[in-house]
């Protein structure tokens, strides 16, 4: 699995690769994410291209922002499909996450913050 | 293409002008041709069934688009009939008939050398459903869109629907009936509107970015629910609503671990388990607690449809506010009632309603149907099961549960046995989640099936919740569709009341009055008389074909259909038929006219004493029938696999109506109404609709007998069989003769079961106590059907009073009562 990371004015993007994330690849995703988190204290997660998210990809995400929040950062997401939303909003996701239409949403909350 | 113009109802028999016979031809041999990719030379009759079903789907389907344009514009308010059972049978000449098109189609079939009874034939049962629940759901469909009322049915798409009853030996087999094999024309997939149905998992506590407790339902499994639609076709069809049916199938997780996992055979393994939720209906209408899979079909069912009804709504709408005046959900029975809980997960969880605002909605939009008197047959499920299955809904069941219970306790403080007859929970070995009290307690409506069972239910069922919210509870008594149970079951009975009254009847059944006066009307009596015969002599050609019985259509049809079960008493019926057999042989006394006893019915495979029952009468039959004595005297036939389309061909052939439940056990009954309608008279307790059926066509039309409900509450502690025995020397010489192997001489005990039910283990059911009034009454009734001026009379009688039982009338009564919603033209 090969992520694709951006850095725009102090803030991490990551790129959920792919159209899926479920139970064939969320380890992967979580042993690739993880350095980047560890480096990171703004980030933004990006998944767009993703059209399905079972319980494992979605229990992926959680182990994102998780692991920022024990190390005092911040995880917005952005760019949720119908679909992976309506997983997201079953799992209550979105009474502890950040949640945006587009990155640029999500980069101006970061801003406005700041 | 439209096919309402001007949106004009059709006149009975006159087609729609832009319809004409060779369009009809045209499509059927362009669908052999381009559908089915055969030449019309090589189609079997089969073919030629699929043929026709897809150009009336095109028609229905036109119909269907325009109805749901004709919403949208108007926003209307809409019902959501959630129901794990539509039996819903044949689709093909009810929808010819209700879209005017079965002139024209028996013409285009004609013209192309085909038979309408054979290709009608053709088509297989949709059976999917029990019995009475179910197709009283498929009859409310039917009315619903002859009324232009915005309703739909949602259910599950069981791959395989009752089982086909086979008969071995006199015994009951099973046989699985996969309907769906030939495929269907009725369906229309919908994939774009699939939605995910989550299950298993556990709960991660947690809390929410303001603090607030926040638990999150983690590694569940997922279901995919993909819905079906079937087009229901109103009477003159100006309005089609349509039917959704879900089937499950396993979801992309599946199918990438069978390319990821290696274990390719595991990975079968689970998407074929996935895919069993909707593979079967369970073949009894009460299951057995702990039964995991129906749990899951009842969650399957209520996740679909809440899902899909919620996306509509916020489709259309930008808030919650308005859902209870633009929706109305009612839970048939409690295999729904799971929609309390996910309604409320939906507003609470996903949408972040206020607790106290989504169950004011949830109880607003929901209406429950209870449809037993029978406190063992209501829902249970343990605890931990539901907390392995639904974590997240147990959750919410026990927030709900303790809100409630401190209602009830504010209201009648201190009484805590009440609080625990009331409880959601039952705090048992094991715990038990009591799924008729979340209906009750998340609905705004509680109704019964008839106006006893409304009362039974206030005063024995549930008489704590109605001492707290006795305006909730109601009743609405069951009807049956006129278009299906006589203009389409009964041609020649509709026709003659066509030619009489004119065809109002067929959208306003109450216009039947008007055939009164023609009850003594010699001229009509004959026509009557006529119809009858030859419905008779085509049940006696059908009986023929699948037991090669042949029974006399000039003797008496006294027809007992209908589930096989204990409270509906085929038992007693039996009892009556030995006494009448030993009344003739051992005392020389013949009934007053020539009888054939008609069975059909089906028991639940599980249920191994109905399954004896079946035996017994077959047994009586073999032994009646050869008898020479009783030759054209008495017969007695069994006809298998009882269905809608065998219902259809037997009701209308009945001459006397068996409705003989124990008083106090039969909710209502919907077979009593489709009998009356046709002509036949009714010899029945004081029990569920008979009672009705009783007022409206008056005691010297209808053979009443038995103890009361009332009576039989009164007597269930001191009743003895024995006393019963010891009166009426009849009784002992009936149990006697079974008891003497009479009826099993090749195999000695086998019915000994029948002494020891009747007498040893006290006679639930009141047999009986019973047997000698349903002896006279059944005397009675032969006597005068040897009047042929009186027996007509009362027959017609019976139909020209049958106005109430209409399910129009019902669903009318729900629309204004429960749904609030109104004709949408």
């Amino acid at each position: 699995m090969y992520i694709v990371t951006e850095q725009i004015g102090g803030v991490t993007v990551i790129v959920v690769p792919g159209t899926e994330l479920d139970a064939s690849n969320y380890s992967e995703f979580k042993r690739e994410v993880s350095d980047i988190l560890a480096a990171s204290r703004k980030v933004i997660l990006d998944v767009s291209q993703l059209r399905f998210a079972d319980s494992s990809g979605l229990g992926a995400i959680l182990f994102c922002f998780k692991q920022l929040n024990e190390t005092g950062g911040q995880l917005k997401l952005c760019g949720l499909s119908d679909r992976v939303r309506m997983a997201f909003e079953l799992i209550r996701f979105h009474r502890i996450m950040d949640v945006y239409n587009t990155r640029e949403e999500a980069l101006a909350a970061f801003q406005s913050a700041s | 293409m439209c096919i309402t113009p001007g949106r004009k109802r059709w006149l009975l028999f006159s087609p729609p002008p832009d319809v004409g016979v060779t369009d009809m031809e045209d499509q059927i041999r362009g669908h052999v041709r381009y559908s089915l990719g055969k030449s019309f030379s090589g189609a079997t009759p089969r073919d030629i069934f699929t043929a026709l079903a897809l150009s009336v789907r095109e028609r229905a389907v036109d119909a269907m688009l325009e109805t749901e344009a004709r919403y949208q514009a108007r926003d209307p308010k809409r019902l959501y009939y959630l129901s794990i059972e539509f039996l819903i049978g044949r689709s093909l000449a009810s929808t010819l008939w209700n879209l005017g098109l079965m002139a024209q189609a028996q013409k285009a079939l004609s013209n192309l050398g085909l038979d309408w009874s054979r290709i009608e034939e053709m088509e297989e049962d949709a059976a999917l459903g029990n019995g009475g629940l179910g197709r009283l759901a498929a009859c409310f469909l039917d009315s619903l869109a002859t009324l232009d009322m915005p309703g739909y049915g949602y259910g599950i798409n069981y791959e395989y629907g009752l089982f086909r009853q086979v008969i071995e030996d006199g015994y009951q087999t099973e046989r699985p009936d996969h309907w769906l094999a030939h495929g269907t024309a009725w369906q229309i997939e919908r994939p774009a509107e699939a939605c995910i149905v989550p299950l298993y998992g556990r709960i991660e506590h947690g809390l929410d970015r303001h603090g607030q407790y926040n638990p999150m339902w983690m590694d569940w499994k997922m279901l995919i629910g993909v819905p079906f639609d079937m087009p229901v076709a109103g009477y003159g069809g100006r309005t089609v609503n349509y039917l959704r049916l879900f089937s499950a199938r396993s979801s992309q997780e599946f199918d990438i671990r069978i390319f990821n996992a290696g274990d390719y055979f595991q990975a079968v393994e689970q998407k074929i388990a996935s895919e069993t939720v909707s593979k079967v209906l369970y073949p009894s209408d009460s299951v057995r607690t702990g039964m995991e899979l129906r749990l899951t079909q009842e969650y399957f069912l209520v996740a679909c449809a809440i899902r899909d009804i919620v996306r509509r709504h916020e489709k259309r709408h930008e808030s919650f506010d308005s859902f209870p005046d633009k929706v109305a959900i009612q839970l048939n029975d409690t295999h729904p009632a799971l929609a309390v809980a996910e309604l409320m997960r939906i507003l609470v969880d996903e949408n972040d309603l206020p607790w106290e605002k989504a169950w004011e909605i949830t109880q607003a939009a929901l209406g429950f149907t209870n449809h037993t008197l029978m406190p063992e047959a209501l829902e249970k499920w343990p605890v931990d099961l539901f907390e392995r299955l639904l974590p997240r809904h147990l959750q919410i069941i026990y927030e709900i549960n303790d809100r409630f219970l401190s209602l009830v306790a504010a209201r009648f403080p201190g009484d805590q046995d009440r609080l625990a007859r009331m409880s959601i929970i039952e705090e048992n070995q094991p715990r038990l989640v009591r799924m008729a009290h979340l209906a009750m307690a998340g609905s705004h409506s509680i109704n019964g099936v008839s106006a006893m069972h409304g009362e039974l239910i206030k005063s024995s069922l549930a008489p704590d919740f109605y001492a707290l919210w006795p305006q909730r509870f109601n009743s609405k008594t069951n009807g049956v569709t006129q278009r299906r149970w006589l203009l389409k079951a009964n041609p020649a009975l509709a026709a003659l009341i066509t030619r009489t009254i004119g065809n109002g009847w067929i959208t306003d059944l109450e216009k039947l009055r008007e055939l009164d006066p023609q009850a003594e009307t010699p001229g009509f009596q004959e026509a009557f008389l006529a119809g009858k015969r030859f419905n008779k002599e085509r049940l006696a050609k059908l009986i023929r074909e699948t037991t090669r019985l042949k029974t006399d259509p000039a003797s008496m049809f006294d027809v007992h259909v209908k589930r096989i079960h204990a409270y509906k008493r085929q038992l007693l019926n039996v009892l009556h038929i030995v006494h009448q057999y030993l009344a003739l042989v051992e005392d020389g006394v013949p009934p007053p006219m020539p009888k054939t006893y008609i069975f059909a019915g089906k028991a639940a495979p599980g249920y191994w004493l109905m399954k004896q029952v079946i035996k017994l009468i077959h047994n009586v039959a073999a032994v009646v029938n050869k008898d020479k004595r009783a030759d054209g005297l008495l017969q007695v036939v069994f006809v298998p696999d009882y269905r809608v389309s065998l219902a259809e061909a037997i009701i209308p052939a009945a001459d006397l109506s068996e409705q003989i439940s124990t008083a106090g056990t039969e909710a209502s009954g919907t077979g009593n109404m489709k009998f009356a309608m046709n002509g036949a008279v009714t010899i029945g307790t004081r029990d569920g609709a008979n009672l009705e059926i009783l007022a409206e066509v008056g005691e010297e039309n209808f053979f009443v007998f038995g103890l009361t409900a009332g009576q039989i509450a009164r007597q269930r502690d001191s009743y003895s069989s024995r006393e019963q025995i010891a009166k009426d020397s009849r009784l002992w010489r009936v149990l006697d003769a079974i008891q003497s192997n009479r009826f099993s001489s090749a195999e000695p005990g086998l019915f000994s079961w029948v002494a020891r039910l009747l007498v040893e283990e006290g006679d639930h059911y009141f047999h009986l106590a019973d047997l000698p009034s349903y002896i006279e009454a059944h005397q009675r009734a032969a006597a005068l059907f040897s009047d042929n001026r009186l027996w007509p009379a009362m027959a017609i009688r019976n139909i020209a009073r049958a106005g109430r039982f209409s399910s129009d009338r019902t669903v009318r009564e729900y629309a204004a009562g429960i749904w609030n919603i109104a004709p949408c033209v």
